[in-house]
């Protein structure tokens, strides 16, 4: 008999979903300002823009696609991480389509990575904890660079 | 800032000390600081501690080093630019006529640091995943993107900091050997396409600057030119779009444009007229970018300049004359002292076998993540 999937839960709640459906990609947690219309992520109480600063928010979730800004691979691991795959792994900046610029690691390998490409948000599982994934965000490429 | 001075600098050097505490580096710094200026510590009116890693208590603690003599001491912490940033709070109190004489003291153990953070972090915290040379290997890849730069453009920045750092006792890392292109290129990668000797490297150490009325300078040390302070600015961000809110972020270009705008304008100089210049060279991308964004050269003119040298010692402007944070070291709190100790020592002709000949005015830049800027301009009198 086939495992059924694990429940999954977020490495840190408060900045993206976590669909029910596994095929379903996550998105980004974010914040709307009412009175100019700016984007943020993640989420804050106050608009960031000196002309507005206006109290007037309300949360939103966005993507799960964006235009990629900038990447990197990172040739040592994570501080404290002793997971080999943690060596090497990408890091990139995305723009998503409301507006605000994301900066979260990067699915696969380096080669596979061109500025300006649109890329998917995925979940990744970190570890198990007490019968469920804890996953993290990250984004995959989904097409060639327009 | 027209009533400011340098009265003294002092260093221990930045490297891997273990059995070196804090307080054994700073009492080093700053009594060098105090014998340079020809002053006791009762003559220090005031103290402002640079510090990044602190417990509590830790700016009161150290100070005690010098003696107890009731003086006010605070604490000030902003990322890399924490030691500029104390060093501006001083500058402002000399010049609004608060004080005389005040001691500007920084350190940091970033090796403690970092033993520290391995046991307590977690590996998949969303705020980790992004380290500080992953952050400006970003900035590298979309500078590559716009400009066509190459990572022999970045290498080339990293072989002349380390061929500065080794005329520079106090420097971190000091190589026997001329360091080339090839050589920088070669090193182990850190965050593609940064190579680890155009990163800078983890390090302790303590930095020192006392700074007063320029007639005490006059007084304490007769016939020694006057290095003045004559601009200093700190600012954080103005929201702009594409502003990033979580990891080690520094940015973006405008706050570094700004500053170099105030800086100029307080002290009615442009570009044109600094021989030497001190950034946060933390990654070679980030001394490129500061090139253009300080005004030293056009946007998308840095390539070029640096295929002709403009920026080395004997060049258009000595650019990381001691070396910068790739090869002097950036142990965090001391680090924009250090900067203040090269320019003062340049302008006063004391420098040494890397002397910029007939410096007479230099700009210190440091960036703070978060993030902040922080900009001196220090000239002979």
């Amino acid at each position: 008999m086939a495992d059924a999937p694990k429940p999954r839960v977020p490495v840190k709640a408060g900045y993206f979903t976590v669909p029910e459906n596994p095929s379903e990609p996550p998105r980004l947690l974010g914040t709307k300002c009412l009175e100019c219309g700016e984007h943020y992520f993640p989420r804050r109480a106050i608009c960031a823009r000196a002309e507005c600063l206006s109290e007037r928010t309300t949360d939103v979730e966005m993507g799960p696609r964006g235009t990629l800004y900038s990447y990197t691979f990172v040739h040592f691991p994570l501080f404290g991480s002793m997971r080999v795959e943690h060596v090497g792994y990408g890091v990139g900046q995305v723009d998503l389509p409301e507006g605000p610029r994301v900066q979260l690691p990067l699915a696969g390998k380096q080669e596979e990575y061109r500025v300006g490409m649109t890329l998917e948000a995925e979940l990744e599982p970190l570890r198990e904890d007490g019968g469920r994934d804890v996953v993290i965000v990250r984004f995959r490429p989904i097409g060639a660079a327009s | 800032m027209k009533n400011v001075a340098v009265l003294g600098v002092g260093m221990s050097r930045f490297g891997m000390w273990p059995d070196k505490s804090n307080a054994d580096m700073g009492r080093e710094a700053g009594m060098a600081a105090l014998k340079d200026a020809g002053l006791s510590f009762r003559d220090v009116d005031a103290s402002f501690v640079g510090h990044i890693f602190a417990p509590v208590m830790s700016g009161v603690r150290v100070m005690k080093e010098f003696g107890l003599t009731g003086i006010p001491v605070q604490r000030i912490e902003n990322a890399s630019a924490t030691g500029s940033a104390a060093f501006a709070e001083a500058c402002w109190a000399v010049e609004s006529g608060r004080y005389d004489a005040v001691m500007v003291l920084g350190f940091d153990k970033m090796t403690a640091m970092i033993a520290d953070s391995a046991a307590a972090t977690d590996p998949a915290n969303l705020e980790d995943a992004i380290l500080p040379a992953g952050f400006f290997a970003l900035w590298a890849t979309r500078r590559m993107h716009e400009r066509g730069t190459k990572a022999e453009h970045l290498a080339a920045i990293g072989a002349k900091n380390f061929n500065n750092g080794a005329l520079n006792p106090m420097a971190q890392r000091q190589s026997k050997d001329k360091v080339t292109v090839e050589k920088v290129l070669a090193s182990r990668m850190v965050a593609w396409p940064l190579t680890a000797m155009m990163s800078c490297p983890i390090g302790d150490g303590a930095a020192c600057a006392i700074v007063g009325r320029p007639e005490l300078a006059r007084k304490l040390n007769p016939g020694r030119p006057v290095v003045k302070v004559t601009a200093s600015h700190l600012g954080s961000e103005k929201y702009a779009r594409g502003h990033l809110f979580m990891g080690p972020v520094v940015g973006p270009a405008q706050m570094t444009i700004d500053g170099a705008k105030s800086v100029y304008d307080q002290a009615g100089i442009g570009p044109k007229d600094l021989d030497l210049v001190q950034v946060h060279d933390a990654f070679a991308i980030e001394e490129l970018e500061y090139y253009e964004l300080l005004g030293l050269c056009a946007p998308g003119e840095a390539e070029a300049c640096i295929e002709r040298g403009d920026f080395e010692l004997g060049g258009r402007v000595a650019v990381s004359s001691d070396g910068g944070l790739i090869s002097r070291g950036h142990p965090g709190g001391p680090t924009g002292l250090a900067q203040l100790w090269e320019t003062t020592l340049q302008l006063r002709g004391e420098a040494g076998a890397r002397q910029r000949k007939n410096a007479r005015t230099g700009l210190c830049h440091m960036m703070g993540g978060g993030s902040v800027c922080v900009i001196h301009v220090l000239q002979r009198d």
